[in-house]
């Protein structure tokens, strides 16, 4: 029998971009992490593709999931496309400052402000 | 850095847990430590790098030292008290050295996606020291003293 996918994200479209707003509270499960991983890196086969993580209501984490995200990055980036992400609560901003993540990732307060800053750059 | 001491007050004895190696196990390990935690009144920060530390460490040993091998399993011991809380994590593999794993801040290791538990670790927790050749880590966070009064 399959084991049913646990759904972490839910995706919709925004003035071209992908937004991708987060499900769980906390991503910890091996199997949360990876179905998080697999959905956007589904989102990163369209070359150029422009995304929007939003972290809201999200209130840990760990590595595993900066892991994900970086690999994510990685493979938008070699087709033009960009990950961008929002909504990120103080604490765990703070991860990405410690790791220095956020000098690899654009972040915005809010998933709106991500979303208008693709909008106002040229497509690749 | 001041040298401080965690409490030895017997009223907060170590308590253990034995987990299987499976990442799920993490999250049913976690309420009994957290909330000991919590019923101490430590406050939301102390919580979230409590908990971070807790996971990476977890994480570490089940991903880097038992490789994932279902055959094996991690001890957690672990030990909380007004002023201090303090856990131990060992796994059943051959250890490492913590002195060559490569910085991830730097540039060109900035887009490598392992290797930042360790440093998370150190970052949230005021004392990570490793034994048994890397196999065990050793962790401990001092309650800041304003917290105290916040104590339930």
């Amino acid at each position: 029998m399959m084991q049913e996918e646990p759904e972490v994200v839910q995706v919709t479209d925004r003035d071209g971009v992908k937004l991708v707003r987060i499900v769980s509270s906390a991503i910890l499960r091996e199997g949360e992490v990876e179905s998080l991983g697999r959905a956007l890196l589904a989102l990163a086969e369209v070359p150029g593709r422009r995304v929007v993580l939003s972290f809201l209501g999200v209130r840990h984490l760990t590595s595993l999931v900066l892991g994900k995200l970086i690999h994510v990055h990685k493979r938008l980036a070699e087709s033009g496309g960009e990950l961008r992400l929002a909504d990120i609560d103080p604490h765990i901003y703070e991860v990405f400052a410690i790791t220095h993540l956020d000098r690899l990732f654009r972040i915005f307060e809010r998933e709106d402000e991500a979303v208008a800053s693709f909008a106002a750059e040229p497509e690749a | 850095m001041p040298s401080r001491q965690p409490d030895t007050d017997s009223t907060y004895p170590w308590a253990e847990k034995i987990l299987p190696t499976r990442l799920e196990a993490i999250r049913e390990a976690e309420p009994d430590v957290l909330d000991r935690i919590g019923g101490l009144g430590y406050d939301d920060d102390c919580l979230f790098a409590i908990r971070l530390a807790l996971e990476e460490g977890l994480v570490n040993a089940m991903k880097h030292g038992n490789r994932m091998d279902p055959a094996k399993r991690v001890r957690l011991a672990y030990r909380v008290a007004p002023d201090s809380v303090e856990i131990r994590i060992r796994d059943e593999g051959g250890g490492f050295d913590p002195g060559v794993i490569p910085d991830p801040t730097v540039d060109e290791n900035l887009q490598r996606p392992c290797g930042r538990g360790i440093m998370l670790m150190r970052s949230y927790m005021d004392v990570v020291e490793y034994a048994c050749r890397g196999a065990e880590v050793r962790m401990t966070k001092f309650r800041r003293p304003a917290q105290r009064g916040s104590q339930k």
